[in-house]
Order: C-alpha cells, then sequence, then structure tokens
C-alpha cells in the first residue's frame, strides 16, 4: 500500500507541473468558457435556464466532441512515455503489484481530471451566485453523469497509453476507441437492427440524455461506466504483464 | 543468495537464455562476461523480475521470484543498463520516491536518499533535475537507486558504461565496499580488466549458455595448462627440429611454429610443458627464453566465445 500510495502521489504531482497539462487544462477552460457564454445568449437557455445542464453535460459540444479526444491527451504520458523514456524497467522492477501501478496511474488521471470538471462546474457557482434559478440536482446530476462518461474514457485513454512508446498512438487510439464507444452505438440503435438490443444498452448519449442531465440516475448506468472502465483497466493490467514476455 | 536454476528464456524459435544455473554468494562479486546478445541483459532482467523465464527458477535470498515476486524485489537492488529516471525531477526527488516505492516510511525514506547520496558523492547535484546529469552521474544515481533499501542483492547491468578513469576506479573500489558488507554483487561487463579486477569469480555466456564459471584464478590456470609455450634456442637446425618433433605429440607437433631460432607449440597439458622444458635442458642446445604464454581474460573470453560459434 506504501508503495502504491508512493505512486499516485508521484503521479498526480507530475501531472500538476506537467506543462503539457496546463496547455490542455487551459484549452479546456477556454473552449468551455466560449460555450459555456454562447449558450447563455442563445433562445433556448434565456427562456429556460434549467435546460443549460442537458446542453452542458448532455447534448452539446463538451460531451460529442470534447470529452472522447481531452482524456487520451492527459493519459498519453502515463505509460507511453515511461515506455519511451526507458524508466518502465526501473518501475516495473520495484517491489509493486502491476495492478497497483495500474491503478494508481489510473487514480492520479481521474484526479486531475477533476480539476478539468471543477472549472466547468464553478461557472455554475458563478452563474448562480449572479442570481441565476438553477436547478442544481439537474446540474449535480448531469455533474455526475459527465464524471462518469470521463471515467470511461480516461481508462479507455490508459489502454491506448500501455501499448508502446508512441505518444500519438496513445493518444489518437485512445481518441477514436472513445468516439467508437460513443457514436458506433447510436449509429445500431435503430428500429429493426438485429444489434439494437446491445447497442441500446450501451447508448451512452441516450443514458445521458435521458438519464443523468433530466435528474435521473439509474441504477444501470451506475453499474455500466465503472464496470465498463474497469474492462479496459483490467485489459491495461493485461498490456502490462504482456509487455514482460517480450524482449 | 543470488540462485539461477535451469533459467531459460525463449522468445519465440529464438532461445535467449538457455538452462542457465549459478549461484551468487553473500559478500561474493560474480562477473557475467559474454558477447553482445549472448543473453546478460535477459538474465539479469529475469533475476531482477522485470521478465518472467519460460522455465527454470530463480531465488534471492531464499523468495522464489515467480512465488513471491514482491518478496524478492525487495531484496534486490538493479541498475539496469542505460538507467534512466523521469528527466524532470530532481535527484533528490526521485530517490525519496523511489525509496517510498521500495516500502521505506517517510522518514526513513528521506534518511536512505541522505545517505546514499552521501556515499556516492552526489551531494552537490540533489537538486538537480535528471535531464541535467552526465552518464556518469546518471549511472551514480542508479546506484543509488539500487542502494536505496539496503538489499543483500545487487543486481548491475553494464555499470561501467560512461564512466570516466577515475569514476571507474571509485565505481570498482564501492563494489568491494559492497561485497565487503555482505552483498552478494553480479555485474555483467564488457570492460574486460574490470572484470578481471573485481570479480571473485566469473561467469561466461555465450547463446545464452554458461561456458565457464569459476574462480578467475582457477578458470586462468585451466586455459593456461593449455596455453602455448614460447622458446628460444642458441640455435635451430633440421636436426634440433627433428629430434623435437620425434618427442612432441601428434597434436603438440601440428602446433609448432618456427620463427628463426624462437619457437611456439602448444602442449596437451602442464605436464608435457614440464617434460619439455627436461627434454630441451638434456639438448645440447641453449635455452635462452622458456615461457607460457598465460592467457588474459580477454584470452580465455575470446576462446570460450569463439569455438563455440555456430
Amino acid at each position: 500500500m506504501r508503495a502504491f500510495r508512493a505512486l499516485l502521489i508521484r503521479e498526480v504531482w507530475s501531472l500538476s507541473v506537467s506543462p503539457f497539462s496546463y496547455v490542455l487544462l487551459g484549452f479546456w477552460f477556454l473552449l468551455n468558457g466560449i460555450f459555456f457564454a454562447y449558450l447563455l445568449a442563445s433562445e433556448p437557455i434565456r427562456a429556460d435556464v434549467d435546460v443549460l445542464p442537458q446542453y452542458m453535460f448532455g447534448s452539446g459540444v463538451l460531451v460529442w466532441l470534447l470529452l472522447p479526444a481531452f482524456p487520451p491527451l492527459l493519459t498519453l504520458r502515463l505509460f507511453a512515455e515511461e515506455h519511451r523514456l526507458g524508466t518502465l524497467e526501473p518501475l516495473l522492477t520495484a517491489p509493486i503489484r502491476d495492478i497497483e501501478v495500474v491503478l494508481a496511474k489510473y487514480l492520479a488521471a481521474c484526479v486531475f481530471f477533476l480539476v478539468f470538471w471543477a472549472g466547468v462546474l464553478l461557472q455554475f457557482v458563478v452563474l448562480g451566485s449572479f442570481g441565476a434559478n438553477l436547478d442544481w440536482n439537474l446540474v449535480l446530476s448531469g455533474f455526475y453523469g459527465a464524471l462518469m462518461i470521463s471515467l470511461l474514457f480516461l481508462a479507455t485513454g490508459l489502454w491506448a497509453s500501455a501499448w508502446g512508446g508512441n505518444l500519438l498512438f496513445a493518444a489518437a487510439g485512445g481518441a477514436a476507441l472513445n468516439f467508437l464507444l460513443l457514436f458506433l452505438p447510436v449509429l445500431f440503435d435503430q428500429q429493426g437492427n438485429p444489434l439494437q438490443g446491445i447497442a441500446h444498452a450501451m447508448n451512452i448519449p441516450d443514458m445521458v440524455d435521458r438519464g443523468f442531465t433530466v435528474g435521473l440516475i439509474d441504477s444501470y448506468a451506475l453499474l455500466y461506466f465503472p464496470l465498463l472502465a474497469g474492462l479496459f483497466l483490467f485489459l491495461t493490467w493485461v498490456r502490462l504483464v504482456s509487455r514482460r514476455w517480450v524482449p | 543468495m543470488i540462485e539461477a536454476e535451469a533459467l531459460t528464456k525463449r522468445y519465440g524459435s529464438l532461445t535467449a537464455v538457455d538452462a542457465l544455473t549459478f549461484g551468487v554468494e553473500p559478500g561474493e562479486i560474480l562477473g557475467f562476461l559474454g558477447p553482445n546478445g549472448a543473453g546478460k541483459s535477459t538474465t539479469l532482467r529475469i533475476l531482477s523480475g522485470f521478465q518472467p523465464p519460460s522455465s527454470g527458477r530463480a531465488r534471492i535470498d531464499g523468495c522464489d521470484l515467480q512465488d513471491a515476486s514482491l518478496q524478492a524485489r525487495q531484496r534486490i537492488g538493479y541498475l539496469p543498463e542505460n538507467f534512466v529516471a523521469p528527466p524532470e525531477l530532481r535527484v533528490g526527488e526521485y530517490l525519496r520516491f523511489r525509496a517510498r516505492l521500495k516500502g521505506l516510511k517517510r522518514g526513513e525514506a528521506r534518511q536512505r536518499a541522505a545517505r546514499v547520496v552521501e556515499t556516492l558523492g552526489l551531494e552537490d547535484r540533489v537538486r538537480q533535475p535528471f535531464a541535467a546529469l552526465s552518464k556518469g552521474y546518471r549511472q551514480r544515481v542508479g546506484l543509488a537507486d539500487a542502494l536505496l533499501a539496503d538489499p543483500p542483492a545487487l543486481l548491475l547491468d553494464e555499470p561501467f558504461g560512461g564512466l570516466d578513469p577515475v569514476q571507474r576506479q571509485d565505481f570498482r573500489n564501492f563494489l568491494r565496499e559492497l561485497a565487503g558488507q555482505g552483498k552478494a554483487v553480479l555485474f555483467s561487463s564488457h570492460v574486460l580488466p574490470e572484470v578481471e579486477e573485481i570479480a571473485d569469480r566469473v561467469l561466461i555466456i555465450h547463446h545464452g549458455k554458461a561456458r565457464a564459471d569459476g574462480e578467475l584464478a582457477r578458470l586462468q590456470q585451466r586455459a593456461a595448462d593449455e596455453a602455448p609455450v614460447q622458446f628460444r634456442t642458441s640455435h635451430v637446425d633440421e636436426a634440433f627440429l627433428t629430434a623435437l618433433r620425434g618427442f612432441l605429440l601428434e597434436s603438440e607437433a601440428d602446433s609448432l611454429q618456427v620463427d628463426g631460432i624462437q619457437l611456439r607449440l602448444r602442449p596437451v597439458d602442464g605436464a608435457r610443458r614440464q617434460a619439455l622444458f627436461r627434454w630441451l635442458a638434456a639438448q645440447e642446445v641453449e635455452v635462452a627464453e622458456f615461457r607460457t604464454l598465460t592467457p588474459t581474460l580477454e584470452d580465455l573470453f575470446r576462446s570460450m566465445t569463439t569455438e563455440a560459434r555456430p
């Protein structure tokens, strides 16, 4: 446990001092800020501010475009960079279990990604302080849904990062996988499609739009994201173990 | 302390390490020799717990590397070839992090990090990021890392690479000190004089197989028994050569090289060498020089790793 804690702290610290993390954070805040301001000025939000969480955390640019792309950019360095630099060998010969290495790196990414989301939540806090009549249940459940998706996308990003020292592959591979997880079920979730049942069960936008952003947190969605994230963490662990078998 | 038993590593059809069996006792320094691709780094990676063997067992201080991997890894200090630390981390930060990773408590980690920094002369580098260090200092940081948890077994892969002569001398002395403290030291090297100077024993491997394992002096003696002799006589004529060939065994006669009054041949063993000396003394020639061309470790290394080349 001591080794796990040491690695977790080191990874959080490492993300916190990396200039690249702040470039990402800056872009994230900038794009979110522009989007938030644009929404505030739009007709539907002026008419009913309660739909703002739905646009911010659901059917908006944030979830559709930004969210699949940003987590892999954050996780790419966690394994791929170690592999590229050659620091993986000292790490994996230390008395720490492979699964602890995977979990420490994942948790560090999760902790740091919370900062990304905290900024978005802060916009709502500021809006509320200016007297907007926000339904905080909707805001928080939408926020919770976005966190759940982030947990999944960070896990896929970590898995992509574990494939080797190519940072571009780690980032692009993770993002591509996230877009597939997001859009593929939507394509197949159509009446008459033989795969509709499975596709519907994996339809993330549907879970968000019909659940989290309208204040409904159903138990299926609560399990779906952690379990799928767990699957990708398991695959990351398998990849790490299998790396030990190659020259 | 370090035990390898029929250690084998295969990558598909390639056998990198082939049924390697050896051990290193506490206080002993074993030099691990072999040409590039012989399987040295693979063996060290198996012993460090980085890679599992395809078959065979490895134990560190009685802990099996497969059944009790964490306990075994706690007893190892490992310096990989081309050691690298995260470039942005300062030396002090890196060592404290590694000490914590190796299970030391916070206060203990600070103390141990400070001690290895002092031992390896890194005091004026602790605030520098790893990326700013020279190769020699990087190696020192790697060794400091290996020593952090005061492990009983040290595995060092090419530890002399990139060091200048003064650093090498310091490093040799330091390895001696560590062995004096009862640590088992296994190091691989291409720098043969280095091995010759500090190793108690050498293990020569080629194509993953052990070619020789033993105390250096004993290996050299064995090689010396088969080493050529060179002698110079006051004159060499046909009659002398005919008599000499008559005395020599067939393989000895085949190895005879004549260069004016200087002759060289390879006696089959030490007894034959002495017999040759006595025979020469009984001849009507004056023997100006008679010496055995004692092999250096380099000769030994070359003979072990060339005759077996497929």
